[in-house]
């Protein structure tokens, strides 16, 4: 029994040991490139600040004496490394609130966008896939192959302006902007999972295609299942994995998804501060975002891997 | 486990694949003549002709400064399959050749490039991009680096896997004991078996160059104008869709269709 | 619609604390039968802070934070928590009386001293009150005192400032920073969440009458494409910050009044007076009749009569030279121009000078405002037609200021207000006066403008004070120290809920507590 716990966490655990590295190379790069990067820190951080009517070099210079940009880069780079470690993100250069607790506040809308986009892209795109899967050759899988490199070949700020059009102005059924209610979170989530599901409808018709052809349904169906219980029984089981495993993959492409679905339609969120950060050379909070986002990617990816292993229990046995 | 090992199991639509290259031929033919061909300078301006219409003296019709908008896709078509080719074959290059070195080596070297690569993962590629793209805005080549230091992870992951199962099998084994050379085996024994899933990845990875170009103009990060370039003609162009739908949907059009072209050679599958 | 507040859900899990900023403790809230309806205001101004001084202006527009004084659409004063002043006769203390019985949002009394603090603040900060020359500062009985170094006419009209806003002693934390905006405003703050979102609502114990309007959303939309669908869509009820073409169209949909007000703000080219280029008039002025204003104007602001004249729009009264010829486009007279400076075209068509260097030029530019790189992409293709060949660069808000301290600027397209206080001088006084600024000339003195602009600023007779605005104005419409482009208008979509919008042309203040429901 104990072995077998050991088999389950070890995977775990490396993920754990990769998220801490991962992080303290994100942050690192962060800030040697920021650092690197040509144009006045203290003037972009002005720009922000004072708003792009007051910047001038007195808001310039009255910023670079209240934050110490001065500082040795090296001492700048080992104050933040130790704050880290004490979870001290320090204090946004533009709008002078802790980091953490600005984080915080968008880590809480982009977690609901994702976990709002991620069901709804499953909802979208695996019974489509499913379905392609079962009848592949034939017109739902040519059908849903045309949509998917559509859906894929439209940018995504493209793909939520149509939205926004159609849904918004012309059928007045949700509002297009803002985010006070359930309502405003449908039309970011939708476009992020429409996104999304062109991928997963495919990895889920190559997977049930695969699983169609091979021998375990083959025997299940001359063992007597009906085509239904065989499919439900021993099909989507096996058919699941990949999907799971490329499910983990697609974290990164939602990561992208939100960066560019915040700014369309102003959600508050992670990707949406980022964005504005590098812009605004605001090097903590390109720091902490950043941090939040890879640690987030790693952890995922270990949900993923936890998953897999319990639908799997073959694969953890094979690694150990 | 990829989607790519599926892929191979059963024959690719051969009619797609065809589609796709015609659209792809298409596309070039228009973006290496066109501009030879069309006699307007693409940044020559009439601004009492914004937004004309097609007609006589636009073909199809001109944008919000009166340019010539068959001129500028002409040669938006050129510079955006260049950039994207550029992008996508220093990403190729890089990825190919540490994904090999790694399944080759192992050890320190393959766990220290993976690590990196993770690393570069789980970054938001946008945020690499965006990163390069501040040290020289608005100019080619740092636009090509960026996007190329966030795409080599995919060639890498890949030929890394793929080069590792090559490795193992009894046959390259057999001539690795036999003493055959490191350049003999690659050339004979591994790079036939990557290729075709390398140009599959390539074909995607065109098309997801075309778009993030598109996408990092509509965050008003593009190449200086009067420089015509598909994405950035897009995001130019969005809010005149209610005067002139034609031409502000044209741009959209053929990123589309440049996009597609690439999905369908490279098969349409999942990447 | 009753709507459920999403961020409560959102960070459940996450343990919010509650944000600083929201002032709660304040009696009087109304019971009973609450007016739900919430009027939303969208604009693309993200929140930068919450402090006055610095990007603070949210606050003062939405009734939030106010000023000891503010202007009206003329730019006229008008009492706010100074329910009078006075000044002596050498024009050096100013006195200015309190209202009696004002109350801080969280119910503490606006004292003097208080007001003295916040100014204080303000002048140690880069704000519009820090370049007035003041002695002393103090608080005596109702009355703030400020003493001058030196007469200084427009010293209302910074103080109705934003930066000069007022907010209360329990605002400020104990190192100075602010950590809730507590103003004395018709509405308190509910909620920040920065940048993007500010909830307030009435205060029930303003000075002033009591408004109709009980609740009132800020909402960010960086998207210009948003923030018409926001319109169209009904989901706001005032949409500021509208693109030329959006107008158009949201002028087609019956749902929607499109107000625009003329503003003070103008698109400008700057030129470094120093480079190789525009050190000679001529050179300056070729470039100025190079451009088609009136093009762009209609092709890129769909308002011909934005095109710029001369540096100053009509609404600024002393300031605007009547009777100048609408501007002309003279390509020959521009060529002939530069020819007489001693540029003469090249074999590629690009002008060259004795010793053989080309008319290369960078124009600087940014996207804050989204005409401008539309505008740099057609001045570079008309310039191109005299030969000079501009590379345009899009950068950050942050560029011009800091390439102009740097001295490596060549051009720069900028918006720049003239309204920063109400009246233009305080924003011509700082862009013209000693050489330049940032966001003005560059490598340019003029001993005749310097004299006019120190006489209109140490106060003079009304007309006196228009004959010197009109000198200066010639001045730099004569020696293109700048060069004009485009005036400014401010659009707003207002929807069909409410009325009695007034569009307050500083853009100061949205003026809430004038606004009505109108009724179904």
């Amino acid at each position: 029994m104990r072995r077998n716990a050991w088999r389950v966490l070890r995977p775990l655990l490396s993920r754990l040991g990769q998220a801490g590295l991962v992080a303290l190379l994100v942050g690192c790069i962060g800030f040697a490139l920021m650092h690197a990067l040509p144009g006045d820190q203290a003037f972009r951080l002005a720009a922000e600040r004072y708003g792009p009517d007051m910047v001038d070099a007195r808001a310039a210079a009255a910023m670079r004496a209240e934050l110490g940009l001065d500082r040795p880069l090296a001492v700048q780079l080992l104050e933040w490394l130790g704050r880290v470690l004490r979870l001290d993100l320090g204090r946004s250069l533009v709008t002078g609130e802790p980091v953490i607790e600005e984080l915080r506040v968008q880590i809480g809308y982009t977690a609901l966008l994702a976990g709002t986009a991620l069901p709804l892209s499953a909802l979208i795109g695996l019974p489509l896939g499913i379905v392609a899967g079962l009848w592949r050759g034939r017109w739902p899988d040519h059908a849903v192959l045309g949509l998917s490199v559509l859906l894929r070949a439209v940018p995504a700020y493209a793909l939520g302006l149509a939205l926004m059009v159609l849904l918004s102005v012309r059928l007045r059924w949700l509002p297009p902007g803002g985010f006070e209610g359930w309502a405003e979170l449908v039309l970011p989530s939708l476009t992020l999972a429409l996104g999304l599901a062109a991928v997963s409808s495919r990895v889920a018709r190559e997977s049930v295609a695969a699983v169609a052809a091979s021998p375990v349904l083959v025997f299940a169906r001359w063992k007597g299942l009906s085509e239904r219980d065989a499919v439900r029984r021993h099909g989507l089981r096996n058919a699941a994995i990949p999907v799971l495993a490329v499910l983990g993959l697609q974290l990164i492409g939602l990561v992208e998804g939100i960066l560019i679905v915040e700014t369309l339609f102003g959600w508050p969120g992670i990707g949406h501060a980022l964005v504005h950060a590098i812009f605004a050379r605001d090097v903590p909070l390109v720091q902490g975002s950043a941090l939040i986002m890879g640690l987030g990617v790693v952890l995922l990816n270990a949900a993923v891997d936890f998953a897999c292993l319990l639908i799997d229990p073959r694969r953890g046995r094979q690694e150990a | 486990m990829s989607g790519l090992a599926f892929g191979r199991r059963h024959a690719a639509l051969p009619r797609a694949r065809l589609a796709g290259a015609v659209l792809l031929l298409l596309l070039l033919g228009f973006g290496l003549l066109g501009p030879w061909l069309i006699e307007a300078d693409p940044a020559r301006q009439d601004l009492t002709a914004s937004l004309a219409p097609p007609g006589a003296r636009f073909l199809l019709g001109a944008d919000h400064l009166g340019r010539s908008m068959l001129a500028r896709l002409a040669h938006a078509v050129r510079l955006s399959f260049l950039l994207s080719g550029l992008t996508v074959a220093a990403a190729g290059l890089l990825g190919t050749v540490l994904g090999l070195l790694a399944a080759w080596e192992g050890g320190w070297l393959d766990r220290g490039l993976s690590l990196l690569a993770d690393t570069v993962l789980a970054l938001p590629g946008l945020l690499l991009v965006l990163l390069v793209i501040a040290f020289a805005p608005g100019q080619i080549l740092p636009l090509a680096c960026g996007i190329a230091l966030a795409l080599w992870v995919e060639f890498f992951r890949v030929t890394r896997a793929q080069a590792r199962s090559l490795l193992a099998r009894p046959h390259v084994e057999a001539a690795r004991l036999l003493g055959f050379g490191r350049a003999y085996i690659l050339r004979h024994l591994i790079l036939p078996e990557l290729a075709p899933i390398l140009l599959t990845l390539a074909g995607f990875g065109i098309g997801g160059v075309i778009l993030t170009i598109a996408t990092l103009s509509f965050i008003s990060i593009g190449l200086r104008p009067p420089t015509a370039e598909l994405g950035g003609m897009t995001s130019e162009m969005l809010p005149y869709l209610a005067e002139a739908p034609f031409q502000a949907l044209l741009p959209s059009l053929f990123v589309a269709l440049a996009v597609l072209a690439c999905h369908l050679l490279a098969g349409g599958r999942p990447r | 619609m009753r709507r459920r507040r999403l961020p409560a859900l959102a960070a459940a899990c996450l343990a919010p604390t509650p944000r600083p900023g929201v002032a709660q403790a304040v009696t009087g809230a109304a019971a009973g039968a609450v007016d739900e309806r919430v009027l939303r205001i969208v604009a693309p101004v993200e929140i930068g802070g919450l402090d006055p001084a610095r990007g603070g202006f949210i606050f003062t527009r939405m009734g939030v934070v106010e000023t000891l004084l503010a202007a009206d659409a003329e730019g006229r004063p008008v009492p706010v928590l100074a329910e009078r002043w006075s000044v002596d006769a050498a024009g050096l203390e100013w006195r200015f009386t309190l209202r009696p019985g004002l109350r801080f949002h969280d119910g503490s009394a606006v004292t003097p001293e208080a007001a003295v603090a916040s100014l204080r603040r303000a002048l140690a900060d880069a704000t519009a009150l820090a370049r007035a020359p003041l002695a002393a500062l103090d608080a005596t009985g109702r009355d703030v005192v400020i003493r001058l170094a030196r007469p200084f006419s427009i010293l209302l009209a910074v103080l109705a400032n934003y930066g000069s806003g007022i907010l209360a002693p329990a605002a400020y934390d104990a190192a100075g920073h602010v950590q809730a905006v507590i103003g004395t405003g018709p509405y308190r703050v509910v909620s920040i969440t920065a940048p993007m979102r500010l909830e307030v609502e009435r205060f029930e114990s303003w000075w002033g009458p009591r408004p109709e309007i009980t609740r009132a959303v800020y909402l960010v939309a960086g998207q210009g494409e948003a923030r018409a669908a926001m319109a169209e869509s009904g989901q706001a009820d005032l949409v500021f910050g509208l693109h030329p073409v959006t107008m158009a169209r949201l002028r087609r949909n019956p749902a929607l009044e499109v107000r625009t007000v003329a503003i003070p703000r103008t698109r400008i080219l700057k030129l470094n007076l120093a480079s190789a280029f525009f050190g000679s008039l001529p050179e300056r002025q070729a470039l100025d009749l190079a451009i088609d204003r009136q093009g762009i104007a209609a092709a890129l602001l769909r308002n011909p009569a934005l095109a710029a004249t001369q540096l100053l729009p009509p609404m600024t009264g002393d300031w605007h030279l009547a009777d100048l010829p609408p501007p002309g486009r003279d390509l020959p007279r521009a060529r002939a121009l530069l020819a007489s400076a001693g540029w003469t075209p090249g074999s590629d068509g690009i002008l060259r000078d004795r010793q053989g260097r080309r008319f290369r030029v960078v124009l600087t530019t940014y996207s804050t405002w989204p005409e401008l790189p539309a505008i740099a992409t057609a001045l570079q293709a008309q310039f191109r037609e005299i030969g000079v060949d501009v590379d345009v660069s899009i950068g950050n808000t942050s560029d011009i200021p800091r390439l102009h301290r740097d001295g490596t600027l060549e051009l720069g397209l900028m918006s720049r207000n003239y309204a920063l206080v109400p009246d233009p001088l305080g924003t011509i006084l700082t862009d013209f006066a000693q050489g330049g600024s940032d966001w003005g000339a560059m490598n340019w003195t003029d001993p005749q403008l310097a004299a006019a602009l120190a006489r209109l600023e140490a106060a003079a007779a009304p007309e006196e004070r228009r004959a010197l605005a009109q000198r200066a104005s010639a001045i730099l419409h004569e020696q293109l120290p700048v060069i004009p482009i485009a005036w400014s208008e401010l659009a707003v979509a207002i929807g069909r809920r409410v009325a009695h919008v007034a569009i307050d042309p500083f853009e100061t203040s949205y003026r809430l507590p004038d606004m009505r429901w109108r009724e179904p």
